[in-house]
């Protein structure tokens, strides 16, 4: 694990969390649309090792818990970020296959998009929260996993850039 | 195939997860921290969305239209459909607000000279090319009205009952060029002859050569035997001009109708006049001049230094 360059890091996410909130926030898309953030901080931790991996979920949750939109708990998405990101990092660090194709890769984020909204849900159901009806429900997650497919192509060069920038892509290797 | 993760990746996860779980339970337990944290971040976030705000809400909704194109469409034919009706219902408002205030001032003026009336609604307006001025109102036979029936309004006389139909009647106007009304001039027992010319004037002439008339005078109808066509009391117009003919052989005056006769909405037949006649209290009270404040001011006098000793 390497603590400095986990944090340094973190101002990107910040970043990312701030574009987010302020610009992307604004335009409504239809289908529920896609969360940049949550796009971003799966495909990092798709290239990272399992333990960044979940260091950055648990710093992607918390950010998106304090988001001022954020519904629930605070600690929901944190928990539901640290299975997935430590999950999707997990999967990807370990099979040589997956981590050379970049469809691949695209396909996981997707997934891992729709399973944490499903977790998310999941967990809301869990603590009370009121989530509406399950068909807007499966119309949100269902919209956000194909938008994911449609984003991620292009977001991903970009992310891995950055991260290669943060880790000098010695963890890719 | 590499190591996938060891017992301190491990380690680490469960770590983060039990963090997680904590912070769930505070915030579940209304720790105030937790909303203390989301308040500040929101607090550090407005910022930036209301400048964002700013610059993207034009476009906030493009990519949603763009999908939502024949659904868009569709809500805004809607929309200018209602749109129109409610167009239509606040013409409608307003035009019945009109008709409220013009059939009170017509209660009022007949309840004053107690008049018993029919109210009525003008339908129609005379046609241009029937060169009459006249208009149709919504009761006829059916509310026992006859002809020669004298028509008021809140502001004073607007005409006769010409013909009477069943359900409608025909009113001639005072502004019409064939209309006589014999009148009195208000607070003085001068009479005279009053004649539409067509226009929001009549001429005024006076039956006494010795009589004259003073511009601002009122006048009111004088009644007609049996109260037909004309009842007593009701105010006609104003003198605003007088000419001095030297071949006339009494005063002859222009007179401002009280009542516009190109805005009449609601009206009222006199079916029956008041046993007494009620004289001049249906004349309309000339406007109170408003008082100019006048304001003195007496500037302070510069007070002059004193030597000091």
């Amino acid at each position: 694990m390497n603590t400095r360059k986990n944090i340094l890091s973190f101002p990107i996410f910040l970043l990312v969390f701030l574009i987010e909130e302020s610009i992307f926030n604004q335009i409504h898309l239809p289908f529920g649309g896609f969360s940049l953030f949550l796009i971003f901080s799966l495909s990092w931790c798709a290239l990272s090792t399992p333990e960044t991996g979940a260091i950055a979920g648990f710093g992607a949750g918390l950010l998106m818990d304090l988001a001022p939109h954020s519904q629930g708990s605070v600690g929901q998405w944190t928990l539901v970020l640290i299975i997935t990101g430590f999950g999707i990092a997990y999967l990807r660090y370990g099979d040589d296959s997956l981590r050379n194709s970049p469809l691949s890769l695209v396909v996981m984020v997707s997934l891992g998009v729709v399973v944490s909204l499903v977790l998310y849900v999941f967990a809301g159901a869990l603590l009370g929260m009121d989530l509406g009806s399950s068909f807007q429900l499966m119309k949100t997650i269902i919209g956000n996993g194909v938008w994911t497919l449609a984003v991620t192509p292009f977001l991903l060069p970009i992310v891995s850039r950055l991260h290669g920038l943060i880790f000098e892509t010695r963890e890719l290797k | 195939m590499r190591q996938r993760g060891d017992n301190r990746s491990r380690l680490l996860f469960v770590i983060l997860i039990v963090t997680s779980l904590f912070f769930i339970t505070l915030d579940l337990r209304g720790v105030q921290v937790m909303s203390g944290i989301r308040s500040g971040a929101q607090t550090v976030l407005a910022p930036f969305e209301k400048g964002a705000s700013a610059v993207f809400s034009p476009v906030g909704n493009f990519f949603s239209d763009v999908v939502h194109l024949g659904r868009t469409r569709a809500k805004l034919k809607r929309l200018e459909e209602q749109n129109a009706s409610l167009r239509k219902t606040l013409i409608d408002r307003k035009s019945a607000d009109a008709q409220i205030k013009q059939l009170k001032s017509t209660l009022d003026l007949a309840g004053t000279a107690g008049y018993t009336i029919v109210n009525a609604k003008v339908i129609s307006q005379g046609n241009s090319t029937s060169f009459s001025e006249t208009v149709t109102i919504d009761v006829g036979a059916n509310k026992h009205l006859t002809r020669d029936m004298t028509v008021i309004c809140g502001e004073g006389l607007v005409g006769v009952v010409k013909v009477v139909y069943p359900n409608t009647s025909l009113v001639l106007l005072a502004s019409d060029p064939s209309f006589r009304i014999g009148v009195r001039i208000a607070k003085s027992q001068q009479i005279g002859i009053l004649s539409g010319q067509g226009t929001d004037h009549a001429v005024l002439q006076l039956l006494d050569s010795q009589s004259s008339v003073n511009i601002g005078d009122a006048l009111v109808a004088r009644g007609s035997q049996g109260d037909k066509p004309f009842v007593p009391g009701v105010p006609v117009g104003s003198v605003s001009s007088i000419s001095h003919s030297s071949g006339a052989i009494s005063e002859i005056a222009e007179v401002k109708y009280y009542v516009n006769m190109n805005a009449l909405g609601v009206v009222a037949v006199v079916v029956k006049a008041p046993l007494a006649d009620p004289r001049d209290i249906l004349v309309p009270k000339p406007p109170q001049p408003v008082p100019t404040v006048t304001v003195f001011v007496t500037p302070t006098p510069t007070p002059t230094p004193t030597p000091s000793k």
